[in-house]
């Protein structure tokens, strides 16, 4: 009996183009927006060599050692400026208007900087010059105490830099922001998926649908019935989840670390909790499916929203400065249990957030059976 | 006219549900145009740049509390717990960008010239990265090189050296161009996140008006009545329009509240004159998704995909400076891209002569010719609906 329930119960599910358009389709035309939108994020973060000139006047030429840091800072692979050498003043404020270059160094007395707007590129430029500049006041100060300091490798010493700092990565991931988007973007499909759950319930309450009241016409146990039917809604939720986590890592190529595993373990632990807060607020609410649909809808929007799907850093201000809400939001908990997946090594963090879930299942899972049951209709 | 009589029946019976739509759109317009505004507030004068770093320290020496100052100058620090899982996540939601840990023994080891280093964690290859490196670098570079010679002075001496050289810096010019007030202003975000909150609201209300007409027993019921085609659609489209102007209307209003200081510049004109021929466009959109569709479930579908889909490759979300360049020829086929092309022209705008207009112009152009194009296709569909019928 229970087969049989749950294929007529999968059939008739499935049918239902709307869900399945709000659960799977939406959630994958979204991460393919995102994908546009967010691909070249990163790329503007990265360093690249800022474009800046030098004007070639009478003192550049004469300032032998500035043209030569000038030139060395210009070259190699990791170098700080794509040089350009303008042969007048004219010249290069003309490039700079025209924004070819960030801004420029005129040599003299002291080094000056014209730029057109403040920003980071200039102001790496401003730094070094400073550093230009505080160098020369160094060996001035130095061989004014030390004169013999000059015989004993100063300028040496000076042109020998030495590293003082060295990377040590955090973790084995990358701190590659964007991934928050597809975390939250699968957590919210997972959530959408409590309309499944929703049907479900709308189906054996009698007072509400139709086909609930035939259902409850029939000699069947209704909790049997509900488990086949819960269990046909989870499965395809459950399918819908991975292809959409197949279309992320394959088609898309985000990112969910090594532990594939528990990838799929989470996307399984998402689903039953979508389904089942469908269950119990579907329970909860006796009022119309309008109203059931629209709170599903507003909860689980406010919930990505809080988990940055929409702002990124909401995510880090609530973890920051309102803990208690980052894991009372189902959706967050999703949301952070692929991040702590993808960005932590160890799994305690992980742990917790599936523990948490679990907790909510349960409470979802109870609350439900504890006001469906035993209702009888004496007359509809 | 009794049909547009009956529409107007319509949004007003809709009104709750189509203003929830306004004000909840607004709302976000408002929000994320204030925050993206803050962002890009600049003065006209220079000033530095700083980086947001933690600095973790082991030992407390004055060179490393010079360091700590010298670095101040560059940056903003953040405190973080010293956890590992707190700083991955500060890094993470770039909280902070640079993470610096000095460890036991290091300025006694820079200074006798040993090669013990300090260990960052930063976001790979970032900007910020070789921005702060510089000035990390230098000051324990130059710490090394007093140490070695003027073996005599003590570390205080040092830092006070250090301090001395460092002080002072850069005369830096910053060559005034014109600029115009609406330029990354309040207006122009908002402005460029109409184009989101315009769709949502017009297809949504639009297309609840079409569909009302388009039910089987309806239409049949409309077609049957003494009033011509023409007559009817006429006035469907008078109602639709006059919502569409409406709605056009208070969300301009609300710009005006919100930022009047650059309703004082021409600039906003062309704002203005732009998003109302954007509004020309999504209306006659609206139309053609309410002339194809039949239900209003199918409709949410389709709202939400042609609000978003385009909103977020052509710009409206995140700048199209940050878009490549394949997205943003795919773009270049919708509407949006357009407006948003003119928005950003208009908010630089300093001179109005024909030159500089006719770039704005030319998008505008295309804006309209989407929404000749939407419009004509909406009446065909229409005429053959009506012939099978």
């Amino acid at each position: 009996m229970f087969t049989h329930i749950f294929i007529y119960r999968f059939k008739c599910l499935i049918r239902d183009k709307q869900l399945v358009f709000w659960t799977l389709l939406f959630p994958i035309l979204l991460g393919t927006f995102f994908y546009m939108a967010f691909s070249n994020l990163n790329n503007e973060e990265t360093f690249q060599p800022i474009d800046a000139a030098v004007v070639n006047d009478s003192a550049y030429q004469h300032d032998t050692q500035f043209k030569s840091v000038m030139e060395n800072v210009s070259k190699g692979k990791d170098r700080l400026f794509h040089l350009k050498v303008a042969s007048n003043r004219e010249e290069a404020e003309k490039w700079l208007k025209k924004d070819k270059i960030k801004g420029f160094f005129t040599s003299g007395e002291v080094i000056k900087l014209t730029v057109k707007d403040t920003g980071i590129s200039q102001s790496i430029m401003k730094s070094f010059a400073d550093q230009y500049r505080t160098s020369s006041s160094m060996v001035t100060s130095i061989v004014k105490e030390n004169p013999k300091a000059l015989q004993n490798g100063l300028l040496n010493d000076l042109g020998n830099h030495r590293t003082y700092v060295k990377e040590v990565t955090g973790g084995s991931a990358e701190p590659n922001n964007v991934l928050n988007y597809f975390y939250s973007l699968i957590a919210m499909a997972c959530l959408y998926g409590s309309f499944w759950g929703m049907k479900e319930v709308t189906d054996i309450q009698a007072d509400i649908t139709d086909r609930a009241a035939r259902v409850n016409m029939a000699p069947v146990h209704k909790l049997k019935a509900f488990l086949a039917g819960s269990c046909a809604a989870l499965v395809i939720l459950f399918v819908e989840i991975l292809i959409l986590l197949a279309y992320l890592r394959f088609g898309l190529n985000i990112s969910f670390g090594n532990r594939a595993g528990f990838v799929v373990l989470t996307a399984l632990v998402g689903s039953v909790l979508g389904v089942s807060f469908g269950a119990f607020i579907s329970a909860l609410v006796k009022k119309g499916e309008g109203l059931k649909i629209a709170l599903l809808m507003v909860a689980t929007m406010a919930g990505s929203f809080l988990s940055g799907m929409m702002f990124m850093n909401m995510k880090y201000l609530i973890a920051a400065y309102v803990p208690p809400l980052a894991w009372l939001n189902p959706v967050n908990l999703l949301t952070d249990a692929f991040y702590a997946l993808y960005y932590y090594d160890s799994l305690h963090r992980y742990a917790l957030n599936l523990g948490m879930m679990f907790l909510f299942i349960i409470f979802f899972c109870t609350g439900t059976y504890l006001i469906v049951r035993r209702r009888k209709y004496a007359s509809i | 006219m009794p049909v547009f009589k009956l529409c107007m029946k319509i949004f007003l019976k809709n009104w709750l549900s189509i203003s929830l739509y306004v004000a909840i759109f607004l709302a976000i317009a408002i929000m994320i145009s204030m925050s993206t505004m803050s962002e890009q507030n600049k003065s006209s004068s220079f000033s530095q740049e700083k980086a947001k770093v933690a600095l973790i320290s082991e030992e407390k020496t004055p060179l490393t509390e010079g360091f700590r100052q010298e670095l101040a100058k560059s940056s903003d620090f953040v405190k973080l717990p010293d956890r590992t899982e707190a700083l991955q996540d500060a890094l993470f939601f770039r909280n902070v960008t640079y993470i610096l840990r000095i460890p036991k023994g290091f300025t006694e080891d820079v200074l006798n010239g040993g090669s013990m280093q300090m260990e960052k964690t930063v976001v790979p290859n970032s900007t910020e990265n070789a921005y702060v490196d510089i000035n990390v670098e230098q000051y324990w570079n130059m710490a090394r090189i007093y140490a070695k010679h003027e073996p005599k002075a003590s570390e205080q001496q040092v830092v006070k050296q250090l301090k001395k050289n460092l002080s002072g810096s850069t005369p830096v010019t910053i060559k005034a161009h014109e600029r115009a007030q609406t330029a990354n202003s309040f207006s122009m975000y908002y402005f460029n996140f109409l184009a989101y909150t315009l769709s949502a609201v017009l297809i949504m209300g639009i297309s609840t008006v079409m569909i009302v007409f388009n039910k089987r027993d309806l239409s049949r019921r409309n077609f049957c009545s003494p009033m011509r085609a023409r007559s009817i659609n006429t006035q469907l489209i008078l109602a639709n329009l006059l919502f569409a102007a409406i709605s056009w209307a208070i969300l301009v209003a609300f710009c005006f509240l919100l930022d009047s200081k650059s309703f004082a510049t021409q600039n906003i004109l062309f704002f203005i004159m732009n998003s109302a021929i954007f509004t020309a466009c999504i209306s006659s959109l609206s139309y053609l998704i309410g002339n194809l569709l039949k239900n209003l479930n199918a409709m949410s579908a389709v709202c939400n995909v042609l609000t978003l889909g385009p909103c977020f490759i052509s710009g409206v979300f995140v700048p199209q400076e940050f878009l490549n360049s394949t997205v943003l020829k795919i773009a270049s086929f919708t509407p949006t891209y357009w407006y948003v092309q003119a928005n950003a022209k208009i908010a630089t705008l300093t001179h109005f002569e024909w030159s500089d207009l006719e770039a704005i112009f030319y998008s505008m152009v295309i804006v309209l010719g989407f929404a000749i194009a939407f419009f004509a296709l909406s009446l065909v569909i229409g005429k053959r609906k009506r012939l099978i019928n």
